[in-house]
């Protein structure tokens, strides 16, 4: 309690000069000159002190301790705890221990190919958008003006629509005998037998490049737009021919722009529930199904929030890596 | 040679372009086609609407999601903006660890957080419905909300503020007369964007509505599973609309008055997610 009014006493201390300097040396026009205790500019002076104490209190953090702590991080803690518990599945009812055989079990159980295969397909569905949303970017980047502003907007329109909307249009797009079974059937992909996308993985994949693709192209764009066109200059000048100009030049200054967008991709497809329900027909092939599967439908709660924490996990380690990464990056252009 | 890469990428650009577009105008389109196949063009109807809107279940689930919509953005706002007034004041060493919690809960992937809610209901037994939607919500609407009032106060600077609270204000005075007014674009925008992300949502309100309450991206979602009707495309164009037209004044307003909330807008939900 002492700790919390000495440290906002501190904070009130260091940005309230203007305060302090009316205190100190009032105006000599408003003051009363006998009045040299009670004066009615102390007095003033001193009630917003105080107010504004306790308008500064930590209550105010109070509702995102509400947020953070009570919606957020205490169902993450609970998750945690019941990954060490165990379930009997004749009656659901879990037991509380501190066992570590939900973790072993996904080791060996059937569910760490499905992992693996899901974990797979993220990261093909996250190249495959850094493939389409590279050049993308790079038009962008190139545009000036006007026709840079209208592409710009172009491709962030559709994610502004509805995420639900824009899955379904998918679905009629690869289901059975649809436009694109037409087309691959057409230019001869596929021969006789319609094969249909719907309920593949190769499905999924389309429906998240679909979904995610401006997240590949936005920050690719920014990190293109800040290259200082002199270099592209000086590269072709010293030699280099386009194609060595990209690959040597473009392409690692560009390369923050790429990471960021694989992992603001790559995050968010890997836990993706709504796509793979629709366009995977039911079938658990993303982690974020396999994962709400034992909770929604097989009801065994300790290997589900086994497996919701390995993902938590992961995507921590992928975090800090990248940040350990950024860190260095930074020390090396700072030098 | 350059001249080629140029007009390649530029024929990848348009074709990602029509690739798109193409869904979302087949739905608005698919939902004014007469035939009840879906098979082909055979006419203008507004009929699937007229079916939609008369349809009880879509009103119930309709006012679900309003309610959802506006309840959780009120609690996010009321989060983001006290977070707001403490995080200026707040030592560095406080500030990192709020920032990790708020971008946390932008990054993790939505259904763990909301298996962790489901599971918590469970295990107190809290009913799944309307307000278990609506704290689902509130988990991802206050940090983006909490993020795009933080960039704004960042902008402010105190001394306004302080200003008045010398000349005599009182500070919930200072706080309606000064602080809010300076705060209103950006508090505009979050509620804007928290309307259309509640308003967009699947994983939450799916878990968390239990067996009482059914949002319209949650009743979308069963039907695409389950059978497609023509109705869905009249309920998804309706619904799409809704969130566009919310969003696009959010980007409005982010153009024309200072925000702070530029980026978000382009990175969105599902940005950091």
């Amino acid at each position: 309690m002492g700790q919390r009014a000495s440290q906002s006493g501190e904070s009130y201390g260091r940005s309230s000069s203007l305060l302090e300097s009316i205190e100190s040396d009032p105006p000599p026009l408003s003051r009363e000159p006998d009045d040299s205790s009670g004066g009615r500019i102390s007095r003033i002076a001193r009630f917003p002190r105080r107010a504004v104490l306790r308008l500064r209190g930590q209550g105010l953090l109070l509702p995102s301790v509400v947020s953070a702590g009570l919606f957020f991080l205490v169902p993450l803690a609970l998750l945690l705890v019941y990954s060490f518990g165990s379930v009997n599945l004749l009656d659901y009812q879990v037991y509380f221990g501190w066992t570590i055989s939900n973790y072993t079990s996904i080791i060996r159980s059937i569910y760490l190919g499905v992992m693996l295969r899901s974990l797979a397909l993220s990261l093909g569905a996250t190249l495959a958008c850094l493939l389409i949303g590279f050049p993308v970017a790079y038009t962008i980047a190139r545009a000036r003006g006007r026709r840079q502003a209208v592409l710009l907007v172009m491709i962030m329109v559709p994610f502004w629509t509805s995420f639900i909307v824009r899955t379904y249009g998918i679905y009629n797009v690869i289901s059975y005998n649809g436009p694109l079974d037409r087309l691959l059937n057409a230019i001869g992909l596929v021969h006789g037998q319609l094969q249909s996308l719907l309920f593949q993985p190769a499905g999924i994949g389309i429906g998240i490049v679909y979904s995610y693709l401006p997240l590949m192209v936005l920050p690719i764009y920014v990190a293109l737009e800040r290259i200082e066109p002199n270099l592209l200059l000086a590269a072709s000048d010293l030699g280099a021919g386009p194609r060595r100009v990209l690959r040597r030049v473009v392409v690692p200054l560009a390369a923050p722009g790429i990471v960021a967008g694989c992992f603001l991709v790559g995050i968010p497809a890997t836990g993706e529930y709504t796509i793979p329900a629709i366009l995977g027909g039911g079938k658990a092939v993303m982690y974020g199904n396999v994962v709400s599967d034992q909770f929604l439908s097989l009801g065994n709660y300790p290997f589900g929030s086994a497996i919701a924490m390995a993902l938590t996990v992961l995507i921590l380690a992928v975090l800090l890596w990248l940040r350990s990464r950024a860190a260095k990056v930074e020390s090396r252009t700072s030098r | 040679m350059r001249q080629r890469r140029v007009t390649m990428s530029g024929v990848i650009t348009t074709l990602v372009m029509i690739f798109l577009y193409a869904p979302i105008v087949a739905v608005v389109v698919f939902s004014v086609d007469r035939d009840p196949l879906l098979l082909h063009w055979t006419g203008f109807t507004v009929h699937w609407y007229d079916v939609a809107v008369h349809d009880p279940g879509v009103s119930a689930d309709f006012v679900t999601s309003l309610e959802a919509a506006g309840l959780s953005t009120v609690l996010s706002l009321a989060v983001a903006i006290t977070a707001g007034l403490w995080f200026r004041r707040a030592s560095a060493r406080a500030r990192r660890m709020f920032d990790f919690l708020t971008y946390s809960r932008i990054v993790l992937p939505e259904v763990l957080v909301a298996l962790g809610l489901f599971t918590l209901m469970q295990k107190l037994g809290i009913p799944l419905g309307l307000w278990a939607i609506i704290v689902g919500h509130v988990v991802f609407n206050s940090a983006y909300a909490t993020v795009i009032i933080q960039a704004r106060f960042a902008t402010l600077g105190m001394s306004l503020e302080q200003a008045a609270a010398d000349l005599g204000a009182s500070p919930w005075r200072v706080f309606r007369r000064v602080t809010m007014p300076l705060l209103r674009p950006a508090v505009l925008v979050a509620a804007l964007l928290a309307i259309s992300f509640s308003f967009d949502d699947v994983v939450s309100s799916l878990f968390l509505g239990g067996t009482s309450a059914e949002t319209i991206p949650v009743l979308l979602f069963g039907m695409i599973r389950l059978h497609v009707t023509p109705e869905v495309n009249a309920i998804g164009a309706g619904q799409m609309l809704i969130t566009t037209v919310t969003f696009a004044i959010a980007g409005l307003i982010t153009v024309l008055r200072p925000t702070g909330a530029g980026e978000m807008l382009g990175f969105g939900r599902r940005a950091a997610r």
